[in-house]
This record gives C-alpha cells, structure tokens and sequence, in this order.
C-alpha cells in the first residue's frame, strides 16, 4: 500500500494510533533516543539517528527472565516474568536499524525461539524513516547490503518529500496503521513517485564512506585467524565495550541473579546486555581465558560479523549505521580495519 | 508461544558424595525432579544448573540415560554457583533446565573397542557413556579406561573405579610420586603413551583440562589413531546454553549446542581457541 500525507496530518495520525505504546526518538540533551510517546503534538521527525539503535525496545538492556522467592514453608517457587503482549509502534526506525531487527531474528530464532525476544518482537510494527541525507558521515550501508531506503525489517517505509511524506507499507501491520487513519492518506500522484525516486537516487549519493569489495573480507578473514594483525589493529583499544553496546546487531547477554532477599530467598533471575570486549566474558571460573587479550576480542568482533555470521546465516552481522566508529573514545574505525584485514599480506 | 527453556525444572538433592576434599573438592550430586520427569538426554550432553540467588552453571550430565531415577553431576568447587552448591544439602532444591548439546554418536561405535582418557573433572562426562557402554557391554568390543589427576586425592569415583576394575581394564596415574601408589606417575598422555592402547577398530574419547586434552590427542595420533576415531568433549563459559548469548564459540560453533562433542576431524577444523 503506498500513500502520501502532508506533514501538518502527522500528529493526526499518530494520535489515531493512540491504542498503541508509541515509540518516537526525543532529543535528550544534545542526544536522540527512543522515548514512549504521549502527546503525538510535539513529536518531531527531524533528528539524525538515536544513540541506541530500537533493539533497546525489543530486547531490552535488562530484562527479568523469572522471579524466585522461598514462602514460610520454605517452599521454594519460581515465576516466569514474560513481557506484557502490549501492541506497540516504532516511529522514525532508520532503515539500517529495522535491517539489523532482522539479523537479531536469526540468532533469537532456530532451534530454541526465545520467548521474551519474540513477545516484542510480533506485537510491534516498525514505521521507518528513509536516510535523504546520510544521519551520520560515517553511514556506509551502501557496503553492507543495505540501502538509505530499504524497507527491509520495515512495516511501514516514510521518506520526506519536503511537505509531505510518502508512506509505503509492506505487511499487514503496515497496512492496518494506515487504515487507522484513512481519511488523512492520499494516494500518491505520479509527480510525487518521480520525486521519490529522483530522492533515493540522490541520497545514494549522499553517502560518504564506503568498504570497498566487502565480499572479498570474509574469505579473507577466515584465512587470519592467527595472523598478528589484530594485535597491530587492537593495540589502542581501551576495551570500553562501547562498539558493541551501541551495536543494533549485537545480541550477546549475561544472565545472573539479583537478590532482594536472602533469609528467606527472595529475587530475580535477570537478564542483561553483556560484551565481548570484556575479558571476562569467556573467563572460566578456573581462570582460563579462551579469548585472553584484547586481540583476540578484537578479532572476535570483526569475525563474528564478517565471517561466522556469514557463514551461519549469509549476512554480514552489521548494517552499516557508523556508531562503533563515531563512538568510539580511541578511533578504532570497523571500515578501515575491514579494508586493512583485506588488502593485508598482499 | 513457544516452551520456555530459560525456566528451570525444580529438583531436590537426594544424595551428595564426598568424591575429593582438599583445596580442589568435588562432590556427587544425585538429583530427583519434584514433578514428573520428563527430562531425556543422551550421553554427553549438559545441563544448566541453578541455584537460585546465586546464578547458574552448566554441567555435564555424569549419570547414564539409561537410569531413570535421578540425574547425576559430578561438580569440581570453582566459581560462586559450584560453591554453592558445595554447601548445599540433602533435600535442598535446584533449578534444572536442559538437556543441551549434542551427544556422543554411541550407536555408531557398536562393536567397536572404546578407550576413555580421562583428566580429573574431566572423567564426569566420559562416566555416563562409559556407563552405557558398559551396561550394554555385549554390544561393544573391549573398553578400557585411561584416568589421571594431580594425586591420589584428586581421583574421583574411587569406590566407583574399584568395581569397574572387575569389568575392563582400569590404568590410573597422578602427577608425581606418591607412597603407595602402585599404578602410573605422570601426566596423562604420557599413560596413554605407555598403555599403548590399540588403534584397530577403535574409538578414544579424552575429556579434562584444555592442555591434557591437546598432549592426549598428540600421543593418540603418536599410536596410530586416526582424526575421526578420536573424540573430545569441550567446555567454556556459556550462559544460555542454547546458542544466542554469545560467549562460548569457537568459529562459527557454538559449542553449548553444536558441541559439546567433537571429532578431532571436526574440531581440528575450527579456530584454535578454547
């Protein structure tokens, strides 16, 4: 379904949507980030990208997986705490952010669904919001199998077209937020598709990084397992961790035990962000370190993405967003150290 | 919605077994699920312990799925959940989830000889499906046991390995020299060097520690056994035990659920980094 609506009918429409929890990213301080919505009149599209990327919403930083408590009896219960089916709307998801929901599909998929994962994950729809302008200079999706207007991930596809926006939808929860507000849509004049696509033309364009033959890395890297590359590459990491909490692919988690109570035992069992640039991450309890340095978590990282997720699922495992690098405190930059790991040796 | 493996099946301790005291303890746990059981897995595989408040840990599965009545695990004193449960007593209760990961291919080895190199802990996992080989011994051709640790203190099943002398061919070792001791000082790819264990339609399997691991399989290929008649079983750290928290891979394997067993065939292939 593809219609337009002019922007003065956008408050409109989300408040038509009132049924729904409403996600919109909201400056806080010099930052954007995802915030539920309330009151859809002082919602504002025009932002760059969120610090963190909407799988904060679907998977959160932490999450209680079950409660545990010992009654009088000394009777020992344990609850399991899914979250509430509350159906819910992302506005404004770049499409590098939605394409990275879909890559956390996989790994919360297979063999073992994750109930926690997939109880967001199907009661929200993802309106996206195409990149006219790149929303960061180090934006490279163009690299990664993405695109400023791919609809990948996506229910719903909006791309502003200066006083209006363009409004495709590509699923039936797609469908059904439009049909919520029918009388605000129009469908679009064949002046308004020309301009659409002239827009995605040029945003192509616009994007000013880019990883040059990326389908020769992994083949590559699978070659440098033991090579003292990432000891070079890895030398100015300060293992803040930052690349991979920002990450919108990265999935890795700690599960532990928080305790309110101890006589008689009361508390959670929680679940929680975790990274693989800690070196505790893979410490066994006696001490062994598979991964002991700061190289080998370094090549962890560069090889879970561009080599074993490859290999398991046929993606790379990142979409091209540019946090790791515009965040990183010490400039270790995924693009250049792809295109060293490629050209190395030769 | 699909079953929810992260919760936990509540079971009580039935029995605990001093197996070593000392600075390294290990203790046998024989658990009873309070309702019904409907837990069924193969030999090899783990199953992901808790104790509520403290966390959990993932440990094999050292009793054969032969026997209905309980589980077993064999648990070395380590981290904050094994200590734990080294305090723990008869009657208290745990959290179980599980089985998880793959198993030894057992039926493919019928009629086959099978040589288990164990080291300290390391002999939990080999003991269930020495178990089930040996209570359908017919099936198999001869078995022998290879099992070392630091001293004679730090060997478990000690009563356990006495009968099982009486049923196949029992080679022990410690690190150093010890008075009275009879059998073998050494480390234990050197006592799989001196057994000489025959590699004609055999299968060795070698749990322990990563390096014992590596010399064994050295000393394996040093008597002629090929890649794929050698199997190990592997351990890291691991969280979920179904293949999503992303800690224990080695390459594109995750070992809680593609492992924890591995071919040499197989294992030789990934990235050397356990």
């Amino acid at each position: 379904m593809e219609k337009v609506l002019s922007k003065k009918a956008f408050p409109q429409w989300v408040k038509k949507l009132e049924s729904y929890t409403m996600y919109l990213p909201r400056k806080d301080g010099d930052f954007w980030n995802y915030e539920v919505i309330k009151n859809p009149e002082i919602i504002d599209l025009d932002y760059l990208n969120t610090v963190l990327s909407p799988k904060k919403i679907i998977f959160p930083q932490r999450e209680v997986l079950l409660e545990f408590s010992t009654s009088n009896e000394e009777e020992l219960k344990i609850n399991e705490v899914l979250p509430e089916e509350a159906q819910s709307v992302i506005f404004g998801v770049r499409p590098c952010d939605a394409k990275a929901l879909t890559l956390t599909d996989k790994v919360f998929g297979g063999d073992f669904k994750d109930p926690y994962y997939w109880k967001r994950r199907n009661s929200t729809a993802l309106v996206g919001l195409a990149c006219n302008t790149p929303p960061s200079p180090n934006c490279f999706c163009l690299s990664v199998d993405g695109s400023p207007h791919s609809k990948e991930g996506l229910d719903i596809l909006i791309t502003d077209l200066g006083d209006k926006y363009h409004a495709e939808s590509f699923t039936k929860k797609g469908d059904d937020l439009l049909n919520l507000a029918k009388a605000l849509f129009k469908n679009p004049t064949a002046k308004e598709k020309k301009d659409l696509e002239k827009i995605q033309a040029e945003s192509k364009k616009k994007i000013q990084r880019q990883i040059k033959d990326t389908k020769k890395i992994p083949p590559k890297l699978k070659d440098m397992f033991d090579s003292p590359f990432w000891d070079e590459e890895s030398l100015s990491c300060i293992r803040c961790g930052i690349c991979t909490y920002l990450c919108p692919t990265c999935h890795c988690f700690d599960i532990n035990d928080e305790v309110t109570s101890s006589s008689p035992i009361k508390g959670e069992r929680v679940r929680t962000w975790d990274n693989c640039q800690f070196p505790d991450f893979t410490m066994h309890s006696s001490g062994h370190n598979p991964r002991p340095d700061k190289a080998a978590r370094l090549r962890q990282r560069i090889l879970h993405k561009f080599q074993y997720f490859v290999e398991l699922y046929k993606n790379y495992q990142c979409t091209g967003c540019g946090r790791c690098i515009s965040k990183c405190p010490v400039g270790i930059d995924i693009i250049e150290v792809l295109e060293k790991a490629r050209d190395y040796g030769s | 919605m699909d079953h929810n493996t992260y919760i936990p099946k509540l079971a009580k301790i039935i029995e605990i077994k001093e197996e070593v005291g000392g600075a390294r303890p290990i203790k046998t746990f024989r658990t009873q699920f309070l309702s019904t059981n409907n837990f069924s897995f193969h030999s090899g595989q783990c199953a992901m312990l808790s104790v509520f408040g403290k966390g959990e840990s993932i440990i094999s599965i050292s009793s054969s799925p032969l026997l209905k009545d309980y589980l077993q695990f064999s648990i070395l004193k380590m981290g904050r959940v094994t200590s734990s449960l080294h305090e723990m007593q008869v009657g208290d209760i745990i959290g179980i989830r599980g089985p998880y990961g793959n198993s030894f291919p057992v039926e493919d080895w019928k009629g086959k000889n099978i040589i288990f190199i164990g080291g300290g802990i390391g002999l939990a996992p080999i003991w269930s499906v020495l178990n089930t080989a040996l209570s359908i011994k017919k099936d198999y051709g001869d078995l022998m046991l290879i099992y070392g640790a630091r001293t004679s203190k730090d060997l478990v099943f000690q009563e356990e390995l006495e009968e099982l002398r009486k049923r196949m061919p029992v080679h022990l070792s410690i690190d150093v020299e010890e008075p009275d001791w009879k059998e073998f000082v050494g480390f234990v790819p050197q006592n799989v060097t001196d057994k000489k264990p025959s590699p004609k339609n055999a299968i060795a399997i070698t749990c322990g520690p990563p390096i014992m691991i590596k010399f064994v399989i050295k000393a394996l290929e040093g008597l002629g056994f090929k890649d794929e008649q050698i199997y190990t079983t592997v351990e890291n750290k691991m969280k979920c035990g179904i293949g999503k928290c992303g800690r224990c891979n080695i390459g594109v394997h995750y070992v809680c659920k593609d492992g924890p067993v591995y071919s040499w065939a197989e294992f030789k292939k990934l990235p050397q980094e356990y």
